[in-house]
């Protein structure tokens, strides 16, 4: 956590507030998703409280809170407590590992009369070495959430929802892992911040002692694996239960499946920790195939002198630097959580078996085939 | 008999005194339990032990082969929970039990 | 007490206290949750062993998806009217514990024999193993250069074994069907 007493306290601060960011963005995804699916639809959407219907979801916070608190009598009292609960934790341990921003160098300082020597704070809750491996391990957790909920409430339709739903979720991990060999055979580590140092700078494909350079396109890893990154996508959307996937909460089939028996704040719990899936997914989109929070064409190391000009202290402009690649970060993210949003007002809802025979039979030998070729062209690219 | 050198410095005895208590825990409910499902997963319980043990060893004698041994015994693991538990899915389905007391005869 | 030891006498408190909740709890489905338990803190003895990749794959594969498919499996049987959990009989149950106990015993006595001739041997080799992708490449190029027999019959097993469980659970047809 740090040396000293200082960057434990901002390290341990950052970790929180990393939490808390997850926790914050959701009124605002659901505000986004509420409004967005109005407009695609062509009706209104809540547009009464607040301007343009942005305290909607403090309205209906205040209306969750205040609601009666209920157990069903035939379920299994411990585990249906402990299942929204266990749904943020997931998410939650998983997204503090994705990189959002440089990291900011501070110089050392005078304080309390101490010197406090010169810090690295990654824009980040931690730092992981095999990053991918552990965000593929830790957000595979999120089918005991399912499954611990189906249980607990204690009535059929909730215990086939989740069954149904634990069942889709360990079939398409299995897509989303292989599909991210191809990414990681391309750039040789599992470090996510590695990945985003290697897609700076212009295109540049290099092939049998032949190395193709485009001044027009950036370096970004969708250039060199197309099939991949639409795969992973796919398979993301699979694995936070949404819309075209979400057979989980059918509503016309299955009530509404393992969330049947909740309401009011658990209920709420529940849909932090899908929104909490999306916004992983949404990050590791960016870091993998988008250049994470690099600016096209422009290093990190420009940014920061122009920075220089505006502040005067090295960590001044540091921060500065931070906050605009922290802001480019945000704008690619919120591309991708409106794509979520998009597709899950315009596709229907998947049968249970082509669910599975997509996972099963068609996406897995397309991750399969993209590994397969990937490592034929880095072996090439490599002679 | 409890001095600090014991508690602070945390060596290969430690890692390997916890493998041996994990095992015989699952040793214990192999024996002990009558559920199949729950005998498949003290086996598993054992096979974790002796993956601490393996990655322990593997790090205090400086040696990687230890972290195959583990891919191994992982793999096999699993491979055999997977049959394990189509075992007990078709003997629930034909018998609609899995108490092990009722199969203590071989026949039928 | 160290930061470190902390650390491994909390994981190893939870560990083995989830272990012995796997056996100890009469609903199989409690049993299944705190074996799940179990590997998580497996895999984080495995971080404090600086293992990360292999503490990834025991996330990504035991705690992931094989318990996933033990609590499935069990919630596919619905089991709440169990009627013995443990084995019949006191006498016979004395003799089982105290077995396991004796092998405990003799386990730790014998790692208490060796242990000075542990600590030679652990003193001897240097701390090679390193962080995150170097040990993944070592283990990458030790899987395809001097373990490949294996690999490669991990990978027919793994078919053998997908085959099997197919056929095995079947409702239609299959190795077990009546025609």
């Amino acid at each position: 956590m740090g040396k000293d007493i200082f960057e434990i306290l901002v390290n341990g601060v950052k970790l929180v507030l990393v939490f808390l960011m997850i926790v914050q963005a959701v009124p605002i995804l659901v505000w986004l998703e509420r409004r967005g699916s109005a407009f695609i639809q062509n009706r209104f959407g809540p547009n009464r409280v607040g301007p343009l219907g942005l305290l909607q979801l403090l309205a209906d916070a205040a209306k969750f809170l205040t609601k009666e608190e209920f157990a069903p009598a035939q379920g299994i009292k411990l585990l249906y407590y402990a299942a929204p609960v266990f749904a943020l934790i997931p998410g939650a341990i998983a997204y503090a590992a994705i990189p959002m921003s440089v990291p900011i160098m501070v110089d050392a300082f005078e304080m309390f009369g101490q010197t406090w020597g010169p810090y690295k704070f990654l824009v980040q809750g931690y730092e992981i070495g095999v990053g991918i491996v552990f965000i593929l391990g830790v957000s595979s957790l999120a089918a005991y959430t399912i499954l611990m909920a189906g249980w607990g409430s204690g009535n059929k339709f909730s215990l086939m929802g989740a069954l149904r739903a634990s069942a889709q979720t360990i079939s398409y991990e299995l897509a989303l892992g292989l599909s991210i060999v191809g990414v990681i055979l391309l750039y040789g580590t599992f470090n996510l911040t590695e990945m985003i140092q290697a897609q700076q700078g212009p295109l540049s494909f290099q092939f049998l002692g032949y190395t193709i350079t485009s001044e027009y396109l950036p370096n970004w890893g969708i250039f060199f694996q197309p099939l991949g990154a639409i795969l992973f996508f796919t398979a993301t959307f699979a694995e936070s239960n949404r819309l075209p996937f979400d057979l989980a909460e059918g509503e016309a089939e299955l009530v509404a499946g393992f969330h049947t028996e909740y309401g009011g704040f658990k209920m709420l719990l529940f849909f932090i920790g899908e929104y909490a899936h999306m916004m992983i997914a949404a990050g590791l989109m960016t870091t993998f195939f988008f250049g994470g929070y690099s600016i096209p064409f422009v290093s990190a190391a420009e940014v920061l002198a122009w920075a220089q000009t505006v502040c005067e202290t090295a960590t001044g402009a540091s921060a500065l630097t931070a906050l605009i690649h922290f802001l480019v970060y945000n704008v690619k993210f919120a591309l991708f959580l409106w794509i979520f949003i998009w597709v899950r007002w315009t596709l229907p809802r998947f049968r249970y078996d082509q669910l599975m025979d997509l996972g099963w039979k068609t996406m897995l030998p397309w991750a399969l085939a993209n590994t397969v070729f990937t490592a034929f062209m880095v072996y090439l690219a490599g002679i | 008999m409890l001095s600090t050198d014991i508690i602070n410095n945390v060596g290969l005895n430690h890692y390997l005194v916890l493998s041996a208590l994990l095992f015989v825990t699952g040793m214990a409910g192999v024996l002990l339990r009558r559920n199949i499902i729950v005998i498949l997963m003290s086996i598993e319980l054992m096979l974790n032990s002796v993956n601490i043990s393996f990655v322990a060893f593997s790090k205090y004698m400086g040696d990687i082969n230890g972290h195959i041994m583990v891919f191994f015994v992982m793999t096999i693991a699993a491979a055999e929970a997977a049959v394990g538990l189509a075992i007990a899915v078709s003997i629930f389905k034909r018998f609609r039990e899995v108490n092990i007391r009722f199969f203590e005869h071989l026949k039928g | 007490m160290t930061a470190d030891s902390f650390l491994f006498f909390f994981l190893a408190f939870v560990t083995l206290v989830s272990g012995l909740a796997v056996v100890l709890l009469a609903n199989p489905i409690y049993s299944a949750l705190c074996l799940a338990m179990t590997m998580v803190g497996v895999a984080g003895l495995f971080v404090t062993l600086n293992a990360f990749f292999i503490a990834g794959v025991q996330l990504i594969v035991y705690a992931g998806a094989v318990m996933v498919l033990f609590v499935m499996v069990l919630m596919l049987f619905d089991l709440r009217h169990e009627l013995a959990a443990f084995t019949r009989g006191k006498f016979t149950g004395t003799v089982k514990i105290a077995t396991v106990g004796l092998l405990a015993g003799l386990i730790v006595g014998a790692i208490m024999m060796s242990s000075g001739m542990l600590s030679d041997r652990s003193a001897q080799a240097s701390d090679v193993l390193k962080t995150g992708a170097d040990t993944t490449k070592d283990l990458g190029t030790l899987l395809f250069t001097k373990y490949v027999f294996g690999f490669e019959a991990l990978g027919v097993l793994l078919l053998v074994i997908a085959i099997g469980a197919v056929s095995l659970a079947r409702s239609k047809g299959g190795t077990h069907a009546k025609h």
